[in-house]
């Protein structure tokens, strides 16, 4: 879950600057951003409001961020001001002394994507959803009004209402039950990481107006150590859905906007790069969230850029669609909004880290150096379902730090073999033929191999 | 939290962190903790099963892990402590420490003096930015050691090496030998990384097909590796178009540079070279911080495993004089600048006390070299010099002392010999 568009996604929760055209994504991503604080402290995900800086290096391109100030304050977007160059140079001492003026937008937010959807996916299944995963849809049928009949590659479901939130995928889903005026196109967006001692320099997205390159950090709060500094925005609208190999032309300009913004970066600072993609339809420039007129109980939940941040108000959205398509909606009496995140131990105090330690010593065994992760932190990500190297990855962060896996790859692979009951060679990557280690080198496999031809 | 007064902590037990607790404790230091990360003392030594350990420094040629067994043996014959699977998870410049393993939980470590000794990490596919795909296969050379030689795996059978370290090097042979083909080693310098020796005996015996001056344009495959585009790079190591290869393997691993790793020694304000990526030294191996002393791959990434046991004994020694009160104060600091054709010089403060060993790096090949120190102190003459093989020079006492007493600087160079008669 997760591991489609929203892994490789930003972590930007905007703050609602309307765009002309799309009426729907303004609304949801204002309402959606005031709804953060809440969620976020319920599923116990990190989320920090650091603020946004639009920064112009130009006197006259100042207009650009008046016009914007006008257009968020009549969309009652809160607190929007123009900061002029003394103060900006108090609010990003490091930035370069180029910079003019900024449109400060301090409602943005900083969320990790994948970590809000695994602690959704968490909570979900905590109140009783049911998931089908690696569960392929392979067609649907509709043999009348609100019956839908979902073959996957692990069985069939039968449902009165169904939503189609495939994303970037959706249009191929929309298709089996004969809605086919959009299509999905994907946008390919390249960024790069930078390493968490360079955090310090940076204190608010910082962004251009005109282009839309960015810098940030990926987290910020009072006493986040596991933050890094992310870079990014090229956009290219590609074929291939399952695209998102980067370039060195990417590359290349999405650290010269960084370097040209942060003078102090440096290209030994980068410890990797990705690609992410933006899943655009081809009706509209807004999202899609709506009942199908054409197939009755058929509801798309198609979101777009900024789709993250408007994703709450979405839900409720989608709630009121339900409702107006006859579902009864009752609220449930013993629903939980509340979930726990795996203990992060890098980031508590020396009392509770001794007291995790003393209910289980596994949260002493350092496996991940960069990060600090423990193996107690790596077996719980298992025994919530974490079965990939990557699923670690997200979960936990080992891994993602400056040495990229480097000395803690043989340890997770090890206890994720431990844990799962698989051998070592079965171990992958991700949800799919991403193999880690092909043979055994002293007997087993190989061996078997060699006798054979 | 259990809370300890100790003599020396010395962080890390490969080999420079074994031979520095070694040191200390024969120069009379009792109290004296290693701590080892690793499940077992000796580092990264285990899993370098080849040989060519021990060669200056026993006159033997031994494997890592003999070559580590002989340290562990004299550390437990010493009867030194050490505590494994124990992370340093913080560290401040008064020489507090504080660790965490699962036996006792966390500790909370007083020291007099502190060696570091953590040694360097593998640069990474994201840190030179290599375009393409994300799949499974990729792997930094020594991580591949690992699987193959510690834990039993092969991680495939088609193998590009991007990089001519020496890992790199060592895993080429290593691999055939294990039936997989090397279909590459691709290295955008036009001359190979690691060491003469390795060059010929892991690369040129077993028919390495190597690309000099090329590097990795792009990675495909979506799940596992499938292939690698490689491309002949100009002068400025910039691709040239046209010159793309594209070559099925199954596995890509990286050998692209070793880096030293210093986030404790930041955390403790130990000051950085910039280009050594280690603690700037004094001649003692003392740091920035008094009482905090550096060795081996963690100060500057070493070619030999000998170089690294001098520089934990010279470590250890030092630290031992600092904890026991022997230490003469320093008569003056005299800087030792990288000039024309060098890259760094290991230490970087030195004074006019005892005989120094200087360890630098020349910037280019070169035949026929003379490395001068100062403008007429000392100069040495190389009929060969690399990058990748370390050079090392002592500068006598008795040279130190003919220093005029306002020098404050001493530049190393490194030149053509004026009377070099090639054509």
């Amino acid at each position: 879950m997760g591991f489609g568009v929203t892994k490789s996604t930003h972590s930007f929760i905007h703050a609602g600057l309307p765009d002309s055209g799309t009426p729907l994504t303004n609304k949801l991503v204002l309402e959606g951003n005031a709804m953060f604080d809440q969620l976020t402290s319920e599923l116990d995900v990190p989320f920090t409001r650091i603020g946004k800086l639009f920064v112009v290096m130009k006197k006259n391109e100042v207009e650009i961020l008046k016009k914007k100030k006008e257009d968020a304050d009549a969309a009652g977007v809160p607190g929007v001001r123009i900061v002029n160059s003394k103060e900006l140079r108090a609010m990003e001492p490091n930035l370069t002394k180029e910079a003019v003026a900024a449109l400060f937008t301090p409602t943005t937010g900083l969320v990790s994507p994948w970590e809000l959807v695994i602690a959704l996916s968490e909570n979900a299944m905590e109140n009783k959803v049911e998931f089908m995963l690696n569960a392929k849809v392979t067609g649907i049928s509709v043999p009348r009004d609100h019956t839908f009949v979902i073959n996957t590659t692990r069985g069939s479901v039968t449902s009165k209402f169904l939503i189609n939130a495939a994303g970037l995928f959706a249009d191929d889903i929309a298709k089996m039950v004969g809605e086919d005026d959009f299509s999905m196109v994907p946008v390919k967006q390249e960024r790069s990481i930078l390493d968490e001692r360079v955090t310090d320099l940076v204190n608010h997205l910082v962004r251009s107006p005109i282009t839309g390159d960015f810098v940030s950090p990926t987290k910020k709060e009072l006493k986040a150590k596991k933050s890094n500094v992310i870079i990014g925005y090229t956009s290219e609208k590609i074929e291939d859905k399952n695209d998102v190999s980067t370039s060195r032309e990417g590359f290349q300009r999405v650290f010269n906007f960084a370097k040209r913004m942060f003078p102090a970066f440096s290209t030994k600072d980068i410890i990797t790069s990705f690609a992410g993609l933006v899943p655009l339809n081809t009706r509209t420039n807004d999202y899609i969230i709506e009942a199908s007129k054409k197939v009755p109980g058929f509801i798309n939940a198609i979101l777009g850029g900024s789709g993250v941040g408007a994703s709450p108000a979405m839900a409720k959205l989608i709630a009121e669609i339900l409702a107006d398509c006859g579902l009864k909606l009752v609220p449930k009496q013993d629903f939980n909004p509340y979930r726990k995140g795996i203990p992060d131990f890098r980031e508590l105090p020396d009392d509770q880290k001794e007291a995790l330690i003393t209910e289980n010593p596994q949260y002493a065994h350092v496996v991940c150096r960069c990060e600090t992760v423990t193996e107690g932190e790596i077996v719980e990500a298992i025994r919530r379902g974490a079965r990939t190297l990557d699923g670690i990855k997200f979960r936990t962060k080992a891994g993602m730090g400056r040495c990229q896996g480097g000395f803690c790859t043989p340890r997770v692979v090890q206890i994720l073999a431990r844990e799962l009951g698989v051998p070592v060679t079965k171990i992958t990557k991700r949800e799919d033929n991403s193999q880690l280690l092909l043979f055994k080198n002293k007997g087993g496999e190989r061996q078997n191999e060699i006798a054979r031809s | 939290m259990k809370s300890r007064e100790v003599d020396l902590v010395v962080i890390g037990a490969g080999p420079a962190g074994l031979a520095a607790a070694i040191k200390a404790k024969e120069r009379g230091v009792e109290d004296i903790i290693v701590i080892e990360r690793a499940e077992q003392l000796g580092g990264l030594l285990h899993q370098c099963i080849h040989t060519g350990f021990g060669l200056q420094y026993y006159k033997e040629d031994l494997t890592g892990p003999e070559y580590a067994h002989r340290f562990i043996k004299k550390l437990k014959n010493l009867k030194i402590k050490y505590l494994l699977k124990t992370m340093v998870i913080d560290i401040s410049s008064d020489k507090k420490i504080i660790a965490i393993n699962p036996e006792e939980g966390l500790l909370r470590l007083h020291s007099k003096a502190l060696i570091l000794a953590m040694g360097c990490r593998e640069r990474s596919r994201g840190s030179i930015a290599i375009p393409g795909t994300r799949p499974a296969g990729i792997f930094p050379a020594g991580t591949a050691q690992r699987f193959i030689n510690v834990e039993g795996f092969i991680p495939g059978k088609e193998i590009v090496i991007l990089g001519s370290g020496d890992i790199g090097m060592i895993m080429a042979r290593r691999l055939t030998l294990e039936g997989a083909t090397v279909k590459a080693m691709v290295e955008i310098l036009p001359y190979v990384g690691g060491l003469i020796r390795n060059e010929v005996q892991c690369v040129h015996d077993f028919n390495i097909p190597l690309f000099l001056e090329h590097t990795v344009t792009e990675i495909h495959g979506l799940d596992r590796v499938e292939a690698v585009t490689i491309a002949k790079v100009d002068k400025d190591r910039n691709p040239i178009p046209k010159t793309e290869k594209k070559i099925k393997c199954d596995t890509l691993l990286l050998s692209v540079g070793l880096i030293p790793e210093n986030e404790l020694s930041l955390k403790a304000g130990v000051e950085l070279d910039s280009v050594t990526n280690g603690p700037i030294v004094h001649g003692t191996m003392e740091t920035s911080v008094p009482g905090i002393f550096a060795c081996g791959n963690v100060v500057q990434v070493h070619d030999l495993v000998d170089d690294v046991t001098i520089e934990g004994e010279l470590a250890g020694a030092s630290a031992a004089d600092y904890i026991l009160g022997k230490v003469t104060p320093l008569e003056k600091k005299i800087h030792i600048k990288a000039g024309e054709g060098i890259r760094y010089v290991v230490p970087q403060i030195i004074s006019a006390q005892r005989d120094v060993n200087l360890h630098m790096r020349v910037l280019n090949p070169d035949r026929n070299v003379t490395v001068r120190i100062g403008k007429d102190l000392l100069e040495r003459r190389f009929p060969i010099v690399k990058p990748s093989e370390m050079v090392k020079i002592t500068l006598p006492l008795a040279r130190l002392r003919m220093l005029k007493e306002e020098t404050k600087e001493l530049m190393v160079t490194v030149g053509v010999d004026e009377d070099d008669t090639r054509t």
